[in-house]
């Protein structure tokens, strides 16, 4: 990591919008959780959300980007309040990789990374914002870097070198 | 929602650790022929966040060793080695680490350990357990600790992580052994223990 290089790390469960130039967000060992990228295509306003699992079943404790339910309107909320529009809004999405199965039960119960997926998708379809491009599934993590000035979206997978998955 | 956990509740957990950590240590020590020490174990409850932070840099890549467990309570064994000391461990088997006997030497180490250490919880807390076939990955720290706490996280934004390492004497090698319990699982135990949950 590079120190000028200015970052906030979204950590499970967390999101965060910027419009600081130079700033970057950044969610390091995606597994089955989804970084959700939202991108303003006018102006250098980017947000990430670290989503755990799909559904909050109700709970309004859980921190806002734990569940996908919660976290796609709270992510949106915030990227408006950073001035951002609804109608400018694209998004990226990472991660959702099926790292290990635990045997038994139904498969719908334990493909957390895909529901995760599922649900982020439906919330997003709900909102009106298209998916640009997701890398998702899979079976390893992935690390994800978005600039907030350039508007680029960078990809990372264990002991590679970053690659960039798109730019505003 | 909110977990929390009694000192007296954390102290109990630890002990289990122990218990489970130093059963797992005689079935290595007996593979390699060496002996094996055993850390003071943790037993933390931590937000999940802080919980990955924990576990050490997320972008390291490591070998795990996933062990799921199901029956009177479901939770998640974990085994952690870190590229060096799964090297180490494979070269005193004589099997080479980037190999697939090293990762299939790599899983069963897992499997024997993860059992006896279920073997030891088992047996402490009455309680009928049964592990999984054992899955060995080698990714990210962050994606492998993540996703395994994903699994028990639907109900609780706390993580409880028995933590504790085992150590080959006379060499650089050691692994750490997470017990990531569900909700309810945490539950099972403490009653087994005869703490309430």
């Amino acid at each position: 990591m590079i120190a000028e290089r200015p970052e906030t790390m979204v950590r499970m469960g967390e999101l965060a919008v910027s419009g600081e130039a130079g700033m970057a967000l950044v969610a390091l060992g995606l597994g089955s959780c989804i970084g959700l990228v939202l991108l303003d295509t006018a102006r250098p306003i980017a947000g990430l959300a670290h989503i755990v699992l799909p559904d909050s079943n109700g709970d309004g404790d859980a921190p806002a980007g734990k569940f996908a339910d919660r976290a796609v309107p709270a992510l949106i909320d915030a990227m408006k309040a950073a001035g951002s529009l609804v109608s400018r809004l694209e998004a990226i999405l990472i991660g959702g990789a099926h790292m290990f199965s635990l045997g038994g039960g139904s498969e719908s119960t334990l493909n957390i990374g895909k529901r995760n997926e599922d649900a982020t998708r439906a919330a997003l379809k709900h909102a009106g914002i298209p998916v640009r491009i997701a890398e998702t599934g899979g079976g390893n993590g992935r690390t994800v870097r978005v600039e907030v000035e350039s508007g680029r979206v960078l990809v990372k997978h264990p002991g590679a070198p970053e690659v960039e998955l798109y730019a505003r | 929602m909110k977990t929390t956990y009694s000192e007296m509740q954390l102290d109990a957990l630890r002990e289990l650790a122990n218990i489970g950590s130093g059963t797992a240590a005689t079935a290595l020590s007996s593979m390699l022929g060496r002996p094996v020490d055993v850390s003071v174990p943790s037993a933390l409850a931590l937000p999940l966040a802080d919980a990955v932070d924990a576990a050490g840099p997320a972008e390291d890549t490591v070998t795990a060793v996933v062990l799921p467990i199901f029956g009177d309570f479901d939770g998640i064994v974990l085994l952690l080695f870190p590229p060096a000391d799964a090297a180490t461990l494979c070269g005193l088997l004589g099997v080479e680490a980037d190999s697939e006997y090293g990762l299939s030497a790599l899983g069963e180490i897992g499997n024997i350990l993860g059992s006896a250490y279920v073997g030891a919880l088992g047996m402490m807390t009455g309680l009928g357990l049964e592990p999984r076939p054992p899955q060995t990955v080698t990714d990210m720290l962050g994606a492998i600790v993540a996703s395994v706490l994903a699994t028990g996280a639907e109900s609780s934004d706390v993580a409880l992580v028995l933590d504790s390492d085992l150590i080959v004497e006379g060499t650089q090698c050691s692994l750490s052994f997470m017990l990531v319990p569900s909700r309810n699982g945490v539950g099972e135990v403490l009653a087994g223990l005869g703490l309430v949950g």
